[in-house]
């Protein structure tokens, strides 16, 4: 008899970590914050409505906001650079030779392997506190991910077109703009509209570690036990987080779906145009972000001057480094069995009961927005520090993208199958396992391995809470200016996040192709 | 015989005019009912209403005799009694043919069995009995449905319905896009599952096939009017059910 586990039962086995995890988490608590828990659940229902505190919390979310809107404005604009630049497709119609966009396209690894919460905090060494940083920040990191998004998509195109425009007589440039141009656009929209959400999170974040907005906001409200005047930024930051989840995704139906029957076909020139005037709207709009930001361009280019490498080279091999990778890949593991499996178990677990749909939804949504560091800090009131608490803190986070995604994949999925096991009696939990998770469980297994590799990257948040391996190692090293460990803990890093892309590359091409 | 299925008085209400209006049928043990009618008269409201899919608001539905369940487990188990033929089958592509013909029995085995099929073989010898009566190879049931044939699937499943042993069979046009040798076929297949004690009521677009079921009842624009034997169905009927368009033949 062979044991085989089909595509429903294997999104939910990830959520077998919940059992060590009952076993261990007694052990790992204290007991001693329960009440302060309490308090700051019971906060919610109560946030403060003071005028001071609404104004505070007003001014850091639009610094927040700003500090997104143009950290992603840029990255887009330069990814798209870049990812043209890295695009094989591109340099063989130009050139003949693919070879310089394989030698990009490593480059490009560097700055995309290594978190924004890093280069936040590297770049605050090197040029002091100033709004240009978390922008900074965001752009580096993110220009290097939508480079790489783009020069996929465009490899992945036909290249007839291209060819029979050349054949025609068209130059080069002219030939790939116009074959590849507007097949390109969808693609470019719709995840450009998803890392929008993304550098909101990321500015939050930002915040948390002091590069000021919101983010620092909470963190100060948090530490001083505020938890009403907490709430108010937490709800308000839910609210603009919401509206651009509901905003991108009524572009994103309005601009790339297929028009049903076919009543109303508005024709391809009339969404281009829309799409490219809402792109040439941005320039402006970023200009006038960065001015009210007070990014002065010129501080752009005064560095202080690089610290001196130590040359403490023995000090730096004798660090723990097989515990503090393991740590990370713990850390990481854990949270994204957390993610991965809950998000499945929850939906089943709630999804056939009206009332308890509208909970999970906010709870996921909360989960989304609410920084990680942050929940870590939470936790830590009734956890030990470790990779346990970290692990709980980033699977949360996850958990809250995770869920959003299934649930509207499995909403977009047909009912058809559900109905009809639900009609021969089973009951709706199951019929629900059967007919619909069977479904969507290979696209959202294969997102989930994409998810993992982003955890792993981003495990480095939660490092507050301590012992969590790379990451708090690396804010240690960060505080005690030993520059030397610092570059070994950054190089280290950056090497596991770029293996760790490759397996959940690998593993995701596999799982779409037995699809 | 005891009937498998009442309806007393169903009106489902619909725009410009009600989708079924009061509609009075029993269905007993061992009958075979064609349902005529032309698209739009209600036939797949009326078998809709029959298998539970849409609950009814104004009348009354019994199955077996007995009101709809006022427990979810009471009315599981007596839904899992009205089998579906589907149009389009319905089958879970992502799973087994094994895994899809033990769906059938979600409504009795609870959960950790469910999750066991979606792991291991389970009931093979029940499933393997299936197959064999819908003549299909006993080594398939391991294959995923999405590599089967179309007349596999069909076969498929029909052989998930007999897993499903219900005392009442519903199918909803099932000949309507299938070519005539397998259409041929698969109604004798049907037409032989249904022996007493279960019942058979099965929607069809071709008068022609009436040969083999027992009685016939027709519907026009949501209200029964015809239900007799099937000597009784003649010419001047049939024009009349389908308004003037005369059904594919």
């Amino acid at each position: 008899m062979q044991l085989r586990a089909a595509p429903p039962l294997l999104v939910l086995l990830p959520a077998l970590v919940l059992l060590p995890l009952a076993l261990l988490l007694p052990g790992l608590s204290h007991g001693g914050g329960w009440e302060l828990i309490g308090q700051f659940a019971s906060a919610a229902l109560t946030p403060s409505l003071e005028p001071v505190v609404l104004r505070s919390v007003a001014a850091g979310l639009l610094v927040t906001v700003a500090m997104a809107l143009l950290g992603w404005a840029v990255s887009l604009v330069l990814g798209l650079l870049l990812g043209v630049a890295s695009s094989r497709t591109v340099w063989t119609s130009l050139t003949g030779s693919a070879l310089p966009a394989t030698g990009i396209r490593r480059l490009l690894a560097v700055p995309r392997s290594i978190h924004e919460l890093i280069w936040g905090l590297l770049l605050l060494q090197l040029m002091g506190l100033q709004p240009a940083v978390a922008v900074l920040a965001i752009v580096i990191p993110y220009a290097a991910l939508v480079a790489r998004v783009i020069s996929d998509l465009l490899d992945a195109l036909p290249t007839t077109n291209v060819e029979a425009l050349r054949a025609g007589g068209a130059p080069a440039p002219a030939a790939l703009l116009t074959a590849l141009g507007p097949a390109l656009l969808p693609g470019v929209l719709s995840y450009g509209g998803y890392r929008l959400e993304c550098a909101l999170r990321s500015a939050t974040l930002l915040g948390v570690f002091g590069l000021g907005g919101l983010g620092t906001e909470l963190k100060l409200t948090m530490q001083s036990l505020a938890f009403h005047e907490l709430w108010t930024g937490l709800w308000l930051l839910l609210a603009v987080m919401l509206s651009l989840e509901a905003g991108l995704g009524g572009l994103r139906r309005r601009w790339l779906m297929p028009v049903r029957f076919g009543l109303q076909q508005p024709s391809v020139g009339l969404r281009a145009r829309e799409m490219v005037l809402v792109l040439l709207a941005l320039l402006p709009l970023s200009l006038l972000l960065g001015q009210a930001l007070g990014v002065q361009p010129q501080a752009l280019f005064t560095w202080q001057p690089l610290p001196p490498l130590q040359n403490d080279w023995p000090s730096v091999l004798a660090m723990p480094w097989p515990a503090l990778v393991g740590g990370t890949l713990a850390l990481t593991l854990l949270a994204a069995c957390l993610a991965v499996g809950l998000a499945p178990l929850l939906l089943l677990l709630a999804a056939p009961s009206r009332w308890l749909r509208a909970p999970l939804r906010l709870v996921w949504a909360l989960g989304r927005l609410w920084p990680p560091p942050l929940t870590a800090l939470l936790l830590l009131l009734v956890l030990q520090p470790g990779v346990v608490t970290g692990a709980l803190a980033l699977g949360f986070h996850n958990l809250g993208v995770l869920g959003r995604l299934l649930l509207e994949s499995a909403a977009d999925a047909s009912p058809a199958t559900e109905q009809a096991l639900a009609c021969a009696g089973s009951g709706p939990r199951l019929a629900l396992l059967y007919g619909r998770l069977s479904v969507v469980a290979r696209p959202y297994l294969a997102y989930a391995a994409y998810r993992s590799d982003v955890m792993l990257r981003e495990s480095v948040v939660v490092s507050l809470v301590g012992a969590t391996g790379l990451g708090s190692q690396l804010l240690e090293s960060l505080s005690a200016f030993a520059w030397d460990q610092l570059l070994a803990l950054v190089v280290v890093y950056a090497l596991l996040t770029l293996v760790g892309e490759d397996l959940s590359d690998r593993w995701r091409a596999r799982l779409l192709a037995s699809g | 015989m005891n009937p498998v299925l009442e309806l007393r008085g169903i009106t489902v209400p619909g725009q410009p005019r009600p989708r079924l209006e009061g509609i009075d049928l029993t269905i007993r043990q061992g009958e075979r009912v064609a349902l005529l009618g032309a698209s739009g008269a209600g036939k797949s409201t009326l078998l809709a209403v029959a298998n539970g899919l849409l609950p009814a608001q104004q009348g009354e539905v019994l199955w077996e005799g007995s009101p709809p369940a006022r427990s979810r487990r009471g009315r599981r188990l007596q839904q899992a009694r009205i089998g579906t033929l589907w149009q389009d089958l319905r089958l879970v592509e992502e799973l087994s043919v094994q895994q899809n013909l033990n769906a059938a029995r979600l409504a009795v085995w609870g959960w950790p069995k469910a999750l066991l099929n979606l792991l291991l073989p389970l009931e093979t010898d029940a499933c393997r009995q299936a197959m064999a009566t819908m003549d299909l190879e006993p080594h398939l049931l391991e294959r995923p449905v999405s590599a089967l044939s179309g007349g596999q699937r069909q076969r498929v499943a029909m052989a998930r319905l007999l897993r499903q042993d219900p005392v009442l069979l519903l199918a909803d046009e099932p000949l309507a896009s299938l070519d005539p040798r397998l259409a041929a076929e698969l109604l004798a297949l049907l037409l032989r599952q249904a022996a007493p004690p279960r019942a058979l009521l099965l929607s069809l677009h071709r008068p022609d096939l009436l040969e083999g079921f027992d009685r016939a009842i027709g519907l026009r624009q949501g209200r029964l009017v015809f239900d007799g034997p099937i000597a009784a169905v003649h010419r001047a009927l049939l024009t009349d059910l389908y308004e003037g368009n005369p059904p594919c033949s």
